[in-house]
């Protein structure tokens, strides 16, 4: 199956979007029905992990702390998943890699698959970040090819794409508060800081 | 007591064995026409009277005793873990994390079966199915490992916390692709195997029939898929596994349609000795052969009970049922018929490409690969015809299973009966008349037909002319003219179906379920206060069997029904038979009862000599009455009652005491039951929606036992064959993932799909059977789909539309509507506005 689009932040200068969408803790505070979205090593356990709850963002957090736990490329993380879909409602523990990662062209793949009890998936995924037209806010661009198994998958693409489609809307106007909010409270200084940092 | 509105009956031919046949016994005629009708009924609740089902009370008041019901001290439940992937290895599976739940007791894989070599199962085609996945997942929701828990909640906790590691494949769910050379092989697990091939099949006289179609003045060809569907019987497939450590015996209650031959079953795969094994079936809530093949489900709970020594359940979930037990159908077939001008058929040829799914688990008789397939020349006399077939696995559940039929009947049916209609209309003539042109007469009978089938009794074309006078033919044709005249908005369609099926499987020397023939047993014993219990080998999931078959006891031996107890389903008490589907009971156990039956008669008589102090040979029986009495003297009469007791109390010298006699029945021949159905549809132009306007089915089933049940049978397998033609259809995606595998996805119709049926019924016994009968319960699913659809087809048939495939939902219709030139649209300046706070309200400013 494969979801593609596109979203604009008016105001937003590409910069600070890709600060806020290289946060996990912001994604994961955008994107309902996550837990979590956090580094993994082998000894990962979805049953014993437990989130650290209210983590600041920006503008609160400390700009070290956010960049310290900013996206790398080649890392893996692990993020807790609960979609309702249908009269589904399947908790994946998902598995994400973060395969490209370019600062400069504000470009980011990422691919993983996560697993419920009836129900798997794997997905590539891709974002990328220009400039308005205007001269003023970003365009983002993101692409998605899924393969999915198991009941979800039953379900068909009638009732998975509006679930996918509200996912993806509530996630960019949601993080669209959260990058007008840096834009609006944080010092400049702090986003500069940030883009050396990361 | 029930009510017993008398059954009036028609006649039939003479036949030649007067003891066990229908001739001897009941109200024939000389020449096999129609006959003036004669009262059957004695009141007493034999053969021919409305006898309310005895079984109801028990169903209507809640207190049927479903697998569900069962409950055991000490009892664990099971829940199988499924593969969401239709095609993959698994690398790993780790129940750790399962068994550190509470209540969690174990977690059975491929491993720790292959300790007890219950790991695979065979199939009733003699193929090897994994119980639980050893190595490679095939199809999707198959069984991979199973949680065994305290209760039910907890047993599905466990199974959503047993990680299974998959290396996903590449699958492929139509038999087309899977046949191609570069397709991904499912049956690696077949030695030497390299592709997905499943078998070839043949029938015929090739040469013959390519002959004639090279000479034929007209020849038509049309291709059609008969869709896959599931059976989707209200109660889902499950079991109670119970093994008694100190008997070390082991029972299971389950959901089975042939307890017996599963027994037999279970003996061979578990090791187990035979008579150390019960399967109990009890009340069961609809097969219609869904429930006829062993599932992973059944062998995991008897399994784990074995090697926990607890009762464990299983019980299926709806979609569970859907997914992975056997579907039914996935032919895609196609048929040509070669014909004179005039419309009388040569031959036909047939090719078909079957869907096996992972594993060839049909379930029907060995030495039929393809079912009875091959009777595909249906209701007429044809020279010669030829058929071929190739089987295919696919990553999708094995089945292939008689969907409510007798072992692909529905295919041949729909087969035929679509291409007489495409016959007809490629002449421009009445389908009816194509029909009447090439039907097998009553005097050919009996009638052996190009493929080898031999026929016992039949008279179609009264059946056919009765459901079109009922359904009045002509002036819907006219009606249907009209309004092809006037451009109307509705278009009519009408749909005829003459069908014959096969049934009754079957004669020992041809039929056999993994090797054990197709007979079928009663027992009966009369008791010495004269009440009678009757145990068959065969087992009921709403037939009404424990009605009917106390009817032909009651019938022959002039006692009450009310009095005659019928007992199945339990393999420790009853007679050993092979089981209920392919309406078979009637057919093999019916003659069975009635033959036991006429055994104790037989002693009956020796008794009543002896009672009425007269010579045997001057007693007499007189079926009227129900009574023996001396020939010449009427009023010196005993009842079987009264002998019951002399049996016991005064038994004659040299006589056993008791009353009570065994038979197990081979038949000698399959029964041959047929009817026609008229369907007429009005087809909306814009919507493509399809209304019933008339549903008429004249059904001839030889004697009968129970005109209300029969009706009951027709009414419920007429409505799944609208669900079939209509509505039902198992789909998949590119993934092999089930898209139509749930009640969502896949429609069953309800009330208000089903439209009101006329029944009607003309009697042509066979005349080999012991009471003329010959099993109705398929013949509405067999029959009505080629009805429905002819009758969908004709309303566009005059814009040149030849077939519509199943199920025929309004956009299918719609499609072949504007590829017709018949559709309608809306008018265009229709608009919909939203009126503020007043709701909406649609306007039409046109």
């Amino acid at each position: 199956m494969e979801f593609e689009g596109e979203f604009e932040l008016e105001d937003v200068p590409p910069e600070q979007a890709w600060i806020v969408l290289s946060d996990p803790v912001a994604v994961r505070d955008s994107l309902k029905g996550c837990r979590y979205i956090v580094p993994m090593d082998e000894e990962f356990n979805f049953d014993e992990y437990e989130p650290e709850e209210n983590l600041e963002t920006l503008p609160d957090a400390d700009p070290e702390v956010v960049a310290d736990r900013a996206f790398e490329e080649g890392k893996r993380y692990a993020a807790l998943m609960q979609i309702g879909v249908g009269s589904v409602k399947p908790r994946f523990e998902t598995t994400v890699t973060i395969d490209e990662r370019d600062d400069e062209n504000f470009e980011m793949i990422a691919s993983g698959g996560g697993n419920a009890s009836s129900s798997s998936f794997s997905m590539t995924s891709g974002m990328r970040i220009r400039e308005h037209e205007t001269g003023n806010g970003s365009r983002i661009e993101w692409w998605t090819e899924a393969d999915i198994s198991g009941r979800i998958a039953q379900l068909g693409s009638r009732v998975i794409k509006p679930v996918a489609d509200k996912i993806v809307n509530d996630f960019f106007s949601s993080i669209e508060q959260q990058m007008t909010d840096v834009d609006e409270r944080a010092d400049a200084g702090v986003t500069d800081r940030l883009r050396n940092l990361l | 007591m029930a009510d017993r509105r008398p059954e009036l009956t028609e006649v039939s031919p003479v036949s030649s064995d007067p003891e066990n046949s229908a001739g001897g016994e009941y109200h024939h005629s000389e020449d096999g026409g129609p006959q003036p009708e004669k009262h059957c009924g004695h009141g007493r609740g034999g053969m021919g009277e409305e006898v309310s089902r005895k079984e109801d009370r028990r169903f209507i008041t809640g207190r049927g005793n479903y697998v569900d019901d069962v409950k055991k001290p000490g009892m664990l439940h099971c829940e199988l873990v499924r593969s969401p992937h239709a095609h993959a290895r698994i690398e790993e599976i780790d129940g750790s994390r399962a068994m550190a739940l509470d209540g969690v007791v174990a977690v059975l894989t491929a491993d720790d079966l292959l300790e007890y070599d219950l790991a695979t199962m065979p199939t009733l085609m003699d193929d090897t199915q994994d119980v639980l996945v050893n190595d490679k997942v095939k199809f999707q929701s198959q069984e991979v490992a199973a949680v065994i828990a305290e209760d039910r909640y907890a047993a599905k906790d466990g199974a959503e916390k047993v990680d299974v590691s998959y290396d996903v494949l590449e699958p492929v769910v139509d038999a087309e692709t899977a046949l191609e050379d570069d397709a991904p092989l499912i049956r690696d697990d077949i030695e030497g195997k390299e592709d997905n091939h499943c078998f070839d099949w043949e029938t015929g006289d090739e040469e013959a029939t390519d002959e004639a179609f090279e000479n034929a003045a007209v020849t038509v060809e049309e291709e059609m898929f008969y869709q896959r569907l599931h059976p989707a019987p209200i109660e889902t497939c499950g079991a109670v596994g119970d093994y008694d450590p100190g008997k070390d015996k082991l029972t299971v209650h389950m959901t089975s349609q042939a307890p017996h031959i599963h027994r037999t079953l279970f003996a061979q795969v578990s090791g187990i000795p035979e008579h150390k094994i019960r399967i109990v079936s009890p009340d069961v809530g609809g097969g219609f052969g869904n429930k006829v093949p062993i599932y992973p489900g059944y062998v995991v709970a008897a399994a784990a009970s074995y090697v926990l020594e607890r009762p464990v359940k299983w019980i299926e979930e709806r979609s569970e049922n859907i997914q992975s037990t056997g579907f039914a159908r996935d032919y895609d077939m196609n048929g040509e018929i070669a014909a004179t001008e005039d419309g009388e058929i040569r031959a036909i040829r047939v090719d078909v490409l079957a869907n096996h799914g992972a594993y060839n688990a049909a379930a029907q008789p060995s030495k039929f690969p393809a079912g009875f397939f091959n009777i595909f020349t249906g209701s007429y006399d044809v020279e010669t015809a030829y058929g071929s077939l190739s089987a295919a696995y696919t990553n999708t559940a094995p089945g292939g299973i008689a969907y409510r039929c007798s072992f692909r009947v529905t295919e041949a049916v729909y087969l035929v009966e679509r291409m007489v209609k495409v016959l007809a209309d490629e002449l421009g003539m009445d389908p009816a008349d194509v029909r009447r042109r090439n039907f097998i007469q009553p005097d050919q009978f009996p009638y052996e037909s190009p493929t080898g089938w031999n026929y016992d009794s039949g008279d179609y074309e009264t059946a056919l002319d009765e459901a079109l006078e009922m359904a009045d033919y002509e002036a819907y044709r006219d009606e249907q003219q009209r309004r092809i005249d006037e451009d109307a908005d509705k278009l009519l369609g009408i749909g005829i179906s003459s069908f014959t099926e096969v049934v009754g499987a079957g004669p020992g020397k041809s039929c056999d379920i993994a090797g054990v023939e197709m007979f079928d047993s009663a027992d009966i014993r009369v008791h010495p206060t004269g009440k009678a219990t009757l145990r068959v080998g065969v087992q009921t999931q709403g037939q009404g069997h424990e009605t009917t078959f106390a009817q032909i006891v009651a019938e022959e031996l002039g006692i009450d029904v009310d009095d005659v107890v019928v007992e199945h389903g339990d393999t420790d008490t009853d007679p050993y038979g092979l089981g209920t589907y392919g309406s078979r009971s009637t057919p093999v156990a019916g003659a069975a009862t009635a033959i036991a039956a006429r055994k104790i008669r037989d002693k009956a008589k020796s008794i009543a000599a002896n009672e009425l102090e007269a010579a045997e040979e001057d007693v007499e029986w007189d079926r009227e009455s129900g009574e023996f009495h001396v020939a010449g003297a009427p009023e010196r009469s005993v009842t079987v009652t009264e002998i019951a007791a002399g049996a016991y109390m005064n038994h004659p010298g040299g006589e056993e005491p008791g009353l009570e006699a065994v038979n197990y029945y081979d038949p000698p021949e399959m029964t041959y039951p047929f009817g026609s159905y008229v369907v007429i549809v009005e087809v909306d132009r814009e919507t493509g929606e399809v209304e019933f306007e008339k549903f008429v089915a004249v059904d001839d089933c030889g004697n009968r036992i129970n005109p209300m049940i029969i009706e009951g049978q027709i009414h419920g397998g007429l409505a799944q064959g609208i669900g079939t033609a209509m509505m039902e259809q198992i789909t998949f995606d590119d993934n092999g993932n089930v898209t139509g595998g749930d009640f969502m996805n896949y429609l069953l119709p309800t009330a208000m799909e089903i439209p009101e049926f006329e029944t009607g019924h003309t009697v042509t016994p066979s005349p080999h059977h012991p009471i003329g009968a010959k099993g109705v319960g398929e013949s509405p699913t067999v029959g009505s789909p080629p009805a429905i659809v002819n009758a969908v087809v004709d309303a566009m048939a005059h814009a040149g539309v030849s077939h519509v495939e199943m199920p025929m939902t309004p956009d299918v219709v719609w499609k072949h509507l504007e590829e017709a030139g018949l559709e309608r649209r809306p008018a265009q300046n229709l608009e919909f506005e939203l009126a503020g706070d007043a709701g909406e309200s649609v306007t039409d400013d046109d």
